[in-house]
């Protein structure tokens, strides 16, 4: 039995009761993925942030490993969805079905799909149907699942991880803003370097598997991981961090958006204004927050710091920024407008 | 509750290190306000006293106005800066957070310090900050006790300290010059064609001796009358306005100096006419005997207007003449009652070795060189006498323009003569001149075979 499983999860834990978790749960990932640290930290981020990961990379860089290897970590229920166009919603949240009872009587009966878990792994997930894609919405969002008009609650903790694959765009559906917008953090998985494909070729090819031990003892596991989560909500953050926040995500909405008005940012960031169609929603100033929380708590603090929000931004702003043609046409990827709304943003804050 | 006693003791001691802090901050930001002013305003002083020295009133005017413009923008922006600079509670733990590397603990504390318990993790926040309370130690986040700006401050005392002993050095050269030394020359001539003509400053003494022959000192006056006519050529506003502020840089600049142009030696200034204009000519005024013949060939010196007294013939009036000559009063009265023909029909050209002196006004062509050539010339021996009164070409006059409202300071130096020119080339010598006097019959002939000879 290993010190995590031992704990006792009524205990309030503390940052380094946090910081710890994390930690081991980190390390229990890297015994089967190799590299992709940043990667990991978004994505453990995002968890105990109580929000949800897009995962884009190309295919072979180990998506769906990392979330398998996840769940087992987390010693969690972990399902797996393979995204095709053929998907039906009902696949997704399960169906209504008609079963004899033991009294030979035949009734409805909802058979939960494979969104009731912990952890869902929806692999592919641009190659469904948009409406099939929609059927995650209210999953993602509320924890609850509508089927036949009766509404099902999904049991927390509850992480969803969906991979994209940026290549292959034939035959696939863009995820609609909607959607997006309910990732709380974008996470790129990229090619490995030569060290690390060497690393990961005698690891994949060998005999032996590495075994991941679960950080967290069965049955505990959702509640320890909901503590950590509270614990992650209660880190103070101060009035000028959140106006930072704020600032920040107002800085990714063009000053032409229709949307916005005449309000105007109060900083004007030009790449914005040529390249943007929509910036980040309010969604996004709380997974700015939410993630700087995160990643206070590892660095041992009960507060957030403005660096805590720059080092999030990539993660949390970038899906939730729709381009123009403009952007397009020049090659402007949402990756340079966050950087450049992030220098605005702290040039104007100092 | 000992625990949130203790809590409150080190939110309490936080707080107070992030006032220290602030104090600190402030005081730096109050040194350079002090530092800069007093650097700015040094370094202007110098360089105005060292423009004072150095240039000409109006150079010195533009060069002062120019620094003290600069001077002036230069404290209005270091107090503006300095002003934004002064630290408040939440920019000193800013700060603080930077330099000390907290990433927003002192912040966050000060913020929050007034806050219902903000959250489960605020004793751990307040325990935290206050275990790393060395790291945002004043001294720590400010370790400069004097500003920078001392330096500047520093800067502006040498170029001070260098300025005045330049200044002094100035000062006492100009005191060990003679008094001679120290203004224009004693003794200049002017050409009354190149005179221009002021108004005076009331708060002026005269300090010149103007004398000339009558038709000279006649157009003086007419050019005096000019200058006293207010509906003159449009430029006479600027000039008044250049001439105010050449009079006050002076003023400020004998202030800053230590001149005084009171102490100027007197100026002597003949007044020539080298070339005679129509307004002699055209005069209406009585005139001598010879104003007949000057009016041929422009007019010469003569009496002044409404005198009575016949200066001299116009030998002026024909070519070749010799020229005319007022006397001093004595001579005049010595050789009064001897006039013999005005114009000598014989007359020839002066001899090779008095050749006229254009700038004195010489130019025979104009009729000018009253002063010099009578009496060498045999040809020209015996003219009329000249009854000129005692003085009448060597008199003091005052020049006494209209009084301005626009008078300097009392003691502001008077003006200086525009247009000083070099009486004579160096082939003259600076002549006096001789009356005319009436030679008996008998004795012309004796006289003029000497003067032959």
């Amino acid at each position: 039995m290993n010190e995590a499983v031992a704990a006792n999860p009524a205990e309030t834990p503390t940052i380094s009761d946090f910081a710890r978790t994390f930690r081991r749960i980190q390390a229990e990932i890297h015994k089967v993925i190799v590299g992709h640290e940043q990667a990991i930290e978004e994505l453990l981020s995002a968890l105990f942030a109580g929000g949800h990961v897009l995962i884009e990379g190309v295919p072979g860089t180990g998506k769906t490993t990392l979330v398998k290897t996840l769940g087992q970590a987390l010693n969690l229920s972990f399902n797996r969805i393979q995204f095709t166009v053929d998907l039906m919603p009902a696949d997704i949240t399960g169906t209504r079905v008609i079963l004899s009872g033991a009294d030979g009587r035949r009734e409805f009966t909802f058979q939960p799909g494979p969104v009731f878990c912990h952890i869902l792994l929806g692999d592919e997930i641009n190659r469904a149907t948009p409406k099939t894609q929609s059927a995650l919405l209210e999953a993602m969002a509320e924890l609850q699942v509508t089927v036949g008009g009766t509404t099902y609650p999904l049991a927390p903790p509850y992480f969803v991880m969906a991979t994209l694959n940026p290549i292959e765009m034939e035959g696939t559906y863009p995820l609609p803003e909607a959607q997006l917008d309910r990732f709380l953090f974008k996470v790129r998985l990229g090619y490995p370097g030569e060290d690390e494909l060497v690393r990961i070729i005698s690891s994949a090819t060998g005999p032996d598997e590495a075994a991941v031990i679960p950080v967290f003892a069965a049955g505990e596991a959702a509640a320890r991981l909901e503590g950590l989560k509270r614990l992650v909500r209660e880190v103070i953050v101060a009035p000028p961090i959140e106006q930072y926040a704020a600032r920040m995500v107002r800085a990714t909405q063009p000053d032409n958006s229709r949307v916005l008005g005449d309000m105007r940012a109060p900083i004007h960031v030009e790449a914005v204004n040529r390249y943007v169609s929509f910036g980040a929603s309010p969604r996004g100033a709380l997974a700015l927050i939410l993630g700087a929380k995160v990643r206070a708590m590892l660095d041992g603090r009960a507060n957030i710091s403005y660096e805590d929000i720059d080092r999030g931004a990539p993660a949390a702003l970038e899906h939730r920024i729709m381009l123009n043609y403009s952007a397009h046409s020049d090659n402007i990827d949402a990756t340079h407008i966050v950087e450049q709304v992030v220098k605005s943003v702290r040039a104007a804050r100092a | 509750m000992p625990e949130t006693r203790r809590d409150e003791q080190k939110l309490w001691l936080i707080l107070f290190q992030i006032k220290a802090a602030r104090a600190r901050l402030n005081f730096l930001v109050l040194q350079h306000w002090l530092f800069a002013t007093l650097a700015i305003a040094l370094g202007a002083t110098a360089l105005i006293c060292l423009a004072a020295e150095l240039l000409g009133p109006l150079m010195f005017l533009g060069s002062a106005v120019i620094v003290a413009l600069f001077a002036l923008a230069a404290l209005i922006r270091i107090a503006r800066s300095d002003l934004r600079a002064g630290a408040s509670m939440a920019k000193a733990a800013r700060i603080a957070d930077e330099r000390a590397g907290l990433k927003g603990r002192l912040t966050t504390v000060l913020m929050l310090a007034d806050a219902p318990k903000p959250s489960v993790l605020w004793p751990y926040l307040v325990e935290d900050t206050y275990g790393l309370r060395d790291e945002y130690a004043p001294a720590r986040i400010e370790p400069r006790i004097v500003s920078r700006a001392v330096f500047g401050l520093l800067a502006a005392l040498l170029l001070f300290a260098a300025a005045m002993p330049f200044s002094a050095i100035a000062r006492g050269g100009r005191h060990r010059l003679p008094a001679s030394a120290m203004g224009p020359p004693g003794r200049v001539s002017a050409d009354i064609d190149s005179l221009e003509i002021r108004p005076a400053d009331p708060a002026l003494q005269p300090n010149a001796e103007i004398y000339a022959d009558p038709a000279t000192l006649r157009r003086l006056e007419d050019k005096l009358s000019a200058a006293g006519n207010p509906n003159r050529g449009g430029g006479q506003g600027l000039g008044k306005l250049i001439n105010r502020a050449r009079d006050f840089a002076n003023a400020v600049q004998n202030k800053l100096t230590g001149r005084n142009d009171l102490n100027r030696p007197p100026i002597s200034l003949r007044l020539t006419a080298r070339n005679q204009d129509t307004t002699v000519r055209n005069h209406d005024r009585p005139r001598g005997p010879s104003s007949d013949a000057s009016g041929k060939g422009g007019g010469m010196a003569g009496s002044l207007p409404g005198s009575g007294h016949a200066s001299t013939q116009g030998s002026g009036s024909s070519p070749g003449q010799p020229p005319i000559t007022s006397l001093p009063a004595d001579q005049a009265d010595q050789l009064a009652g001897n006039n013999p023909a005005s114009a000598n029909p014989d007359a020839s050209p002066p001899p090779p070795g008095l050749a006229p002196n254009p700038l004195v006004g010489g130019d025979q062509e104009s009729g000018g060189g009253a002063n010099h050539g009578s009496g060498s010339d045999p040809a020209h021996l015996f003219g009329e006498a000249s009854n000129q009164p005692v003085g009448s070409d060597s008199f003091k006059i005052a020049i006494e323009a209209e009084p301005s409202t626009e008078a300097s300071a009392p003691g502001s130096p008077g003006y200086l003569p525009p247009d000083v020119r070099v009486p004579l080339n160096q082939d003259q010598y600076p002549d006096e001149p001789l009356a005319r006097a009436a030679v008996p019959a008998g004795d012309q002939l004796t006289i003029k075979r000497v003067f032959e000879r």
